[in-house]
C-alpha cells in the first residue's frame, strides 16, 4: 500500500465525499419515478393503526404512487405543522378541523380543489352540507371525512351499579344539569367514583350552555357575544354539580384543565363515570376501557334550547407546498370514495359524509361503532344550526378560557370577578387579532 | 495576504464545519429574529414591519409578560441560590477525604445530566402527582399532602426543587475549589482556637469567592434560560394560572400556539437584555466580594 500523506488523504476523502453527495443528489431520478404523497395527521394509537393500513391498501392497489403517513397527537399536530410551514415543506394533504382550517384558508396554507374536482377528485357522492361546511366565497377547499357532535361518554358497568338506566332515570338526548347532579351524587354514593367529569374549564361546553340561553358565541361584528350573567351561570351550574359530590374534587379537575388526551380522560382514568368528547373519540375512548360505553348528548337546561352542533369533524386537505397535487387528489377522493379504505377507516373520524360508504359501513360496525350511528339518529333535530366560521383569536378566548377557570375551581376567586377577568382578556384578544 | 491564506487554509478548512454552523445556525438566526422582532409575522404571511409596537405593546398592555417576568425572577432568586448552598454543603462534606469519593461524586452528578430531560419532567409530574409519591410518602406520616402541581401556592415549588436537585455541576466545581485552599490556613486558625463557623466565614468564603462568584453567574443564566421542565409540568402552557409560566414559557406559547413569531422574538430578545444586565450588575458587584489570589490587595 502506497504511503498515504495527509494532503494526499485530504483530496481522496474531498472527492469521495463530493461524488457521495452528488450520487444522492440525483438519487430520485435514478431510482425510479413514483410520485410522493405525504399524509399528516393528528392521531391517537385506534386512529393511526387504521390510516397506516388505508396507506398500505392504497399503495398496493395504485402502483406508481408512494404515499407515505405521518402522525403526532393533536397537542403537537399544529406546532409541527406551523414549522413546515415556515419551511416550505407541509406535507401534500393534511388533515384540519372544523375552525382552524380557516385561519390556514386565510393565510394561503391550503389551496382550492376546484381544479380537480370531477378529474383525479371524485365528490359526487359526498352530501352537500359536507361540500357546503368546506366552502368559503365560493371556492371548495376541504374534503370532509366525517361528522361530530358533542357527545358524554359514560361507564355503563358504574350507572348500572348505582342502579341508574338510561331512559328511565334519565333522556340521555334531553336531561338537565341538575339530572347529572343527581345522578353524579346517587353514583359516587353507590360506588365511591365520582358520578362525572367537572366541565368548569371545559370551552366545548361552554359554548354549548351559551347555545342554550339562545346567545350566539360572536356577534355578526365579530365581538365576543357572551354575557357576564352567562360566564356566571355556567359556572355556578358547576359549582351546584361539585357541591353536590357528583364530581371529583375542584383541584383534581384543576390539574386536567386543558388537557385534551383521550387518556385523561375521568372515564378511562376510571376517576369519574361520564366524560365529555366529540363523538368521533368514542370508538378511541372505547379501546382504552375495558368496561362498555353509554352515549348522551351534553346536558341542558330545563327550556331544552339545542345547544351542541353536528359540524365535519376533520377534513383533508391539499396544501400549498404539494409537489404533485393531481396524485395527492387521487389518494384524497380515494380516502373518501374508495369502500375497502373506508371499510378500514369505519367511524372512527366521524359519521361518514359520502352515502354509499355510509351504507357498506352498515352492517359490519363494531359495538362501538354502531353506538355512534344510533347517536346521530338519536340528535337529529335536537342540535343547533351550524354557527359562521370564528373570528381569529377564538383558539386564543378558547385557551383563555380553561386557565382562567382554574381560579373557580380551585375556590380562591369569586366567580363574578373570574367572569369579568374572563370577558375583559376575551375583549383584548379580539383588539389584538 | 494570499501567503497568509495559503499558510493558515488548513486550519479554516477544518475549522468550517464549526464557522458554518455557527453563521448559518446561530449568528444568522440572531440577528434574523432581531428583524422580527420590529415586525408583525404569523409566519404564513411575509413579516411586516410596525417599528418599536411590538415592545410598547409588551410593557403598557400585556398581563401575562408581567407574570412571566415575576414567575421567572421568583424561581431565579429562590432556585439559584439554594441551589449554590446546597451544592457547597455536598462539596464540603465530600472534601472530607472519605473512601470511594469518585463513586459519590458520579452519583451526585448524575441528576445534573438527567435533570434538564423531558423524561424527569415527566418522572417529577408523577412525584408529585396527587396520587403521586409524595403524597404517598407524606400519607404514611399521617400528613394529607396537597395538589403539589394543580395548586398554584404550591406547582412552582416543584420546580425549585427539581432545579435545586441538578447540584451536580455547581458542586465539582467547588469541590475542585476547596482542594485549592491551602490546608496550613485551617491548621493556622486552629491553633489561634477558631470553631469550624469562623473558619468557614473567614476562610473557605473568601477563597471560593472567585468560584462562587463563577458557578453564580452560570448558575444564573441557566435558570433565566429554564424551560423544559416548566413546559413539560405545566402542559406547554403555564398553567396552573400560570403559575409555571417561565419566560420562555410564555415566548414558546406565542410563537408556535399563536403563531406571533414577531412578538416572540421580540420577547427574546427583552430576555437576552435581562440576562445581560443581571450579569454585569453580578459582574459588578463582585469587584467588592471576589478577590483573585494574585490580586495586591
Amino acid at each position: 500500500m502506497s504511503r498515504l500523506n495527509r494532503r494526499t488523504f485530504m483530496t481522496k476523502a474531498g472527492a469521495a465525499a463530493g461524488s457521495v453527495a452528488v450520487l444522492s443528489a440525483l438519487g430520485p431520478q435514478a431510482f425510479g419515478q413514483d410520485k410522493q404523497v405525504r399524509h399528516f395527521w393528528w392521531g391517537n394509537p385506534e386512529r393511526d393503526k387504521r390510516t397506516f393500513a388505508v396507506i398500505d391498501l392504497y399503495n398496493s392497489k395504485t402502483p406508481g404512487t408512494v404515499v407515505t403517513g405521518e402522525t403526532l397527537g393533536f397537542a403537537d399536530y399544529f406546532t409541527k405543522l406551523t414549522t413546515q410551514i415556515a419551511g416550505g415543506n407541509m406535507p401534500d394533504v393534511i388533515q384540519q378541523g372544523y375552525g382552524v382550517l380557516f385561519e390556514y384558508i386565510a393565510n394561503g396554507a391550503v389551496v382550492p380543489l376546484d381544479d380537480y374536482v370531477g378529474k383525479s377528485l371524485d365528490i359526487s357522492k359526498i352530501d352537500q352540507s359536507a361540500i357546503d361546511a368546506g366552502t368559503v366565497d365560493g371556492k371548495f377547499y376541504a374534503l370532509s371525512i366525517g361528522a361530530n357532535s358533542h357527545m358524554a361518554i359514560y361507564n355503563t358497568r358504574l350507572f348500572e351499579e348505582a342502579g341508574i338506566v338510561a331512559g328511565t332515570d334519565f333522556d340521555p338526548y334531553g336531561y338537565t344539569y341538575d339530572d347529572l347532579a343527581r345522578i353524579g351524587a346517587a353514583i359516587k354514593e353507590a360506588t365511591g367514583v365520582a358520578g362525572t367529569d367537572d366541565n368548569t374549564a371545559d370551552y366545548q361546553n361552554f359554548s354549548d350552555f351559551t347555545a342554550q340561553k339562545g346567545v350566539k358565541m360572536f356577534n355578526p361584528d365579530g365581538s365576543y357575544g357572551v354575557t357576564q350573567e352567562i360566564v356566571e351561570e355556567y359556572w355556578s351550574t358547576w359549582q351546584m354539580i361539585r357541591d353536590a359530590g357528583a364530581t371529583p374534587p375542584g383541584p383534581e379537575s384543576a390539574g386536567l384543565a386543558g388537557v385534551s388526551d383521550l387518556s385523561q380522560l375521568g372515564v378511562v382514568t376510571g376517576k369519574s363515570a361520564m366524560s365529555y368528547v366529540w363523538s368521533n373519540q368514542l370508538v378511541g375512548a372505547q379501546g382504552l376501557v375495558q368496561d362498555t360505553l353509554g352515549a348522551a348528548m351534553y346536558p341542558n337546561t330545563p327550556a331544552m334550547i339545542p345547544g351542541s352542533i353536528v359540524q365535519p369533524s376533520q377534513f383533508v386537505c391539499l396544501t400549498r407546498d404539494s409537489v404533485d397535487p393531481e396524485a395527492a387528489t387521487a389518494y384524497m377522493s380515494a380516502f373518501v370514495n374508495d369502500l375497502d379504505m373506508t371499510a378500514i377507516l369505519g367511524l372512527e373520524r366521524g359519521i361518514p359524509s359520502q352515502s354509499e360508504v355510509r351504507e357498506a359501513l352498515q352492517p359490519n360496525l363494531s359495538a362501538a361503532e354502531a353506538l355512534s350511528v344510533e347517536f346521530f339518529a338519536g340528535i337529529q333535530g335536537k342540535t343547533a344550526p351550524l354557527d359562521p366560521p370564528p373570528p381569529s383569536g377564538s383558539n386564543e378566548i378558547e385557551q383563555t378560557f380553561e386557565r382562567v377557570a382554574v381560579s373557580v375551581l380551585l375556590g380562591d376567586k369569586s366567580i363574578t370577578d373570574v367572569a369579568t377577568d374572563f370577558l375583559a382578556q376575551a375583549k383584548a384578544i379580539l383588539a389584538r387579532a | 495576504m494570499e501567503k497568509f491564506f495559503r499558510r493558515n487554509f488548513a486550519g479554516y478548512a477544518f475549522l468550517a464545519p464549526w464557522l458554518i454552523g455557527f453563521f448559518l445556525l446561530a449568528i444568522g438566526p440572531i440577528l434574523a429574529s432581531l428583524y422580527l422582532s420590529f415586525t408583525k409575522y404569523n409566519i404564513v404571511r411575509p413579516p411586516q414591519w410596525i417599528g418599536l409596537d411590538n415592545y410598547f405593546y409588551m410593557f403598557e398592555f400585556d398581563d401575562r409578560f408581567k407574570k412571566a417576568l415575576q414567575v421567572t425572577f421568583t424561581f431565579v432568586t429562590i432556585s439559584v441560590p439554594a441551589k449554590l448552598i446546597f451544592a457547597l454543603g455536598v462539596a464540603m462534606a465530600l472534601d472530607k477525604g472519605i473512601r470511594a469519593i469518585g463513586w459519590y461524586r458520579a452519583l451526585f452528578y448524575l441528576p445534573s445530566i438527567l435533570g434538564g430531560s423531558i423524561a424527569v419532567a415527566i418522572l417529577w409530574r408523577q412525584l408529585f402527582n396527587y396520587d403521586g409519591v409524595v403524597n404517598s410518602a407524606l400519607r404514611l406520616v399521617g400528613l394529607d399532602g396537597p395538589y403539589w402541581l394543580a395548586d398554584p401556592k404550591y406547582s412552582l415549588w416543584t420546580l425549585i426543587v427539581l432545579a435545586v436537585w441538578q447540584f451536580g455541576s455547581p458542586m465539582l466545581i467547588f469541590l475542585a475549589g476547596l482542594r485549592a485552599i491551602p490546608q496550613e490556613l485551617y491548621e493556622a486558625a486552629e491553633i489561634d482556637a477558631a470553631g469550624p463557623v469562623r473558619k468557614f466565614f473567614a476562610i473557605t468564603v473568601p477563597l471560593l469567592a472567585p468560584v462562587i462568584f463563577f458557578n453564580l453567574v452560570l448558575q444564573m443564566i441557566e435558570a433565566f434560560k429554564s424551560f423544559s421542565g416548566a413546559f413539560i409540568i405545566s402542559g406547554g402552557s403555564g398553567a396552573p394560572l400560570d403559575s409555571l409560566l417561565f419566560f420562555t414559557v410564555y415566548l414558546y406559547d406565542e410563537a408556535f400556539s399563536y403563531l406571533r413569531m414577531g412578538y416572540a422574538s421580540a420577547l427574546a430578545w427583552v430576555l437576552l437584555l435581562i440576562i445581560a444586565a443581571f450579569t454585569a450588575i453580578a459582574f459588578w458587584t463582585s469587584k467588592y466580594w471576589v478577590h483573585y489570589e494574585n490580586e495586591r490587595g
